[in-house]
């Protein structure tokens, strides 16, 4: 077993493991740190598979600005166990049905698949930020920059709609 | 090209400006200059472009053609009207000037991508660019309620809206794995794939209401009615003009050879759009609720470029386009001048108030398509190329009586001002610039109206 063989099997069981903790935890606060601590494990995973964009991006977009927004709801909500609703018997009877369905239907998709077709020994390039930089101001350096002025008038909206008017 | 680069960089000078200069009259008067500068870089690049040539920037994902030179100076020009005619009334919306004035050249970024683009991804960030900035313009009055859910409403759905333009970019690049319009126009019916299909209906949902056609309409009066009223003229006017000449750039340029599979989609929604906006206008009793069912009405009229895939389609909608900015931007800017905005508020403005009711009459003969003036040309190319196209008669004849319709809400304007009797209230007095102004856009009006053709130059 080598390093990286290591390094893989630490990641997956603490991405089962934290998703498992997400589902199970009964604090809604620890149930969103278990998630972002998968994301961080998903990432890890994508760096493995040479993608550091895909890891870094994950990261940004999940554990960073989602995740925030979700901590923001539940802790303005003030949500804890003693004011969690009670589910109905059959509310629960309706999640245990579609959870098993979907999982079924994983199940059937991944013994279907060709594992061995999709396994790669060479390592691709393709997931770098290098390449990927070159894509981006080589042969859409046009939308890139002009995303700009997007975002600019953006930035204008919020000054505009956020900031107080002084008399 | 030259006029994306100046735009951006003057909507930033103009943001800098309204940080650095506090009097507000000193910064209508830079925005003023910077959109005379603008206008200039405009006509500059027309100019130096070559007839018939066609400009490739940036590996094809823009071509830039004199047509859509023509249509970027027209548009600036028609800019710079709405500046000059509405400025003062711009200034009293709110604190932020400076910005609003910067977010008029980043929409006229978006609309000159719109008009030269030729690749999806320019197309979508065109779009987004003209949509984000009315987002915020909607809800730039912070102490009315109403603006603040027009703006609200028109962020939520112009975003699921976006969200279904997206779907419909990825279903085609699947299909075809190309960004690259042109490139669509090798696809040929028989071999289509059903992908393809989706992503075309899904293209049409989404420019629809950008537009604002008939099913996907329910946001503009609202909208329109929320907004502070200059900025509500001008998302009647330059915004829908900047959404259309993308929607037909699109259609025609790409989806011409597969033109039977969605034209009839399309006169469905032209005439949903003509019948909704047209009856609905009947019923409205404030002016400026009836002007924005007028403008569902008139995307109806300006629809027909769309649906008749011919280059008759493209100079019809330059007419349309010009006559229906010209017009309703006048109406918007007579509207500004009374604090009543119902019908009844305009009872003996003639008495009052010759010269404003007299230039009000000129826009709403205009918009109603009463001979002589843009509004009837513009409707007289809208329906030849319906004609020209031949299986579209019963859309003609449907759109010819909508308009009979519409005549009846247009004209309750000009009875109220001549034979009702009543004192209007005035929002401010005419000075004399405004005299000028109203007189100048309403002899444009006629001018358009007798001689189309200054419209459409040689070579475009």
């Amino acid at each position: 077993m080598d390093i990286l063989q290591i390094i893989f099997w630490i990641l997956t069981v603490m991405a089962i493991g934290c998703a498992l903790g997400v589902v199970l935890s009964r604090n809604p606060v620890n149930s969103v740190i278990f998630l972002i601590l998968t994301f961080f494990a998903i990432s890890g995973h994508y760096l493995l598979l040479n993608a550091q964009f895909l890891a870094i991006v994950n990261i940004i977009v999940y554990a960073g600005a989602i995740m925030v927004l979700f901590l923001f709801v539940i802790m303005l909500m003030n949500l804890n166990a003693d004011t969690e609703p009670q589910k109905s018997w059959l509310v629960q009877l309706a999640g245990v049905v579609s959870g098993g369905t979907l999982f079924l239907v994983i199940i059937a998709a991944i013994s279907k698949a060709n594992l061995l077709g999709v396994i790669n020994k060479e390592t691709t390039n393709i997931g770098l930020i290098k390449v990927l930089g070159q894509v981006l101001f080589k042969q859409y350096v046009l939308p890139f920059e002009i995303s700009s002025v997007l975002f600019l008038s953006a930035m204008i909206g919020a000054i505009v709609i956020g900031k107080k008017d002084m008399e | 090209m030259k006029a994306i680069i100046a735009a951006t960089i003057l909507g930033i000078i103009m943001m800098y400006a309204g940080f650095v200069v506090k009097e507000k009259k000193s910064v209508l008067s830079i925005a003023t200059l910077l959109f005379v500068l603008l206008l200039g870089v405009n006509v500059w690049e027309l100019l130096t472009a070559k007839p018939g040539e066609t400009q490739m920037f940036f590996n094809f994902q823009l071509t830039v053609t004199p047509f859509s030179l023509w249509f970027n100076t027209l548009m600036t020009a028609a800019t710079l009207l709405y500046v000059l005619l509405m400025g003062n009334d711009i200034i009293k919306v709110g604190k932020h000037v400076g910005e609003y004035f910067a977010l008029f050249f980043f929409i006229l970024v978006g609309t000159y991508m719109l008009s030269s683009f030729n690749n999806m991804l320019i197309m979508f960030l065109g779009i987004e660019i003209i949509s984000i900035p009315q987002y915020i313009l909607a809800g730039s009055d912070k102490r009315n309620l109403k603006s603040s859910e027009a703006s609200l409403k028109y962020f939520l759905m112009g975003a699921f809206s976006t969200g279904i333009l997206l779907m419909g970019i990825t279903l085609i690049y699947g299909a075809t794995g190309e960004f690259n319009i042109s490139k669509f126009s090798f696809l040929q019916l028989e071999q289509v794939n059903p992908m393809v299909l989706t992503g075309v209906l899904f293209l049409i949902i989404s420019f629809a209401f950008k537009v604002s056609a008939a099913p996907m309409h329910f946001w503009t009066p609202d909208v329109y009615d929320g907004s502070p009223t200059p900025f509500t003229a001008f998302m009647a006017t330059i915004g829908k003009a900047a959404a259309f000449i993308g929607f037909i750039r699109l259609f025609h340029t790409s989806f011409a050879t597969i033109s039977d599979s969605w034209t009839m989609v399309l006169a469905i929604i032209t005439a949903a759009t003509l019948f909704v906006g047209n009856i609905t206008a009947v019923f409205q009793q404030s002016v400026k609720r009836m002007l924005a069912y007028s403008s569902i009405a008139q995307a109806g009229f300006m629809l027909f470029s769309v649906v008749s895939v011919s280059a008759l389609a493209w100079q019809g909608l330059v007419i349309y386009t010009v006559a229906y900015t010209m017009a309703t931007l006048g109406m918007f800017a007579v509207l500004l001048k009374l604090k009543d905005y119902t019908f009844d508020g305009f009872n003996g403005l003639a008495k009052k108030n010759p010269l404003l009711a007299a230039v009000a009459t000129v826009f709403i003969f205009s918009l109603a398509g009463i001979p002589l003036t843009a509004g009837f040309i513009a409707k007289f190319y809208m329906l030849q190329t319906a004609v020209a196209q031949g299986n579209l008669m019963w859309l003609v004849i449907f759109a010819l009586i909508m308009a009979a319709v519409s005549a009846y809400y247009y004209f309750r304007v000009i009875i109220a001002m001549y034979f009702k009797t009543g004192d209007p209230e005035m929002a401010s007095e005419l000075s004399g610039i405004d005299k000028f102004l109203l007189v100048l856009t309403a002899m444009l009006v006629l001018l358009v109206g007798v001689a189309p053709q200054i419209l459409l130059p040689n070579g475009i």
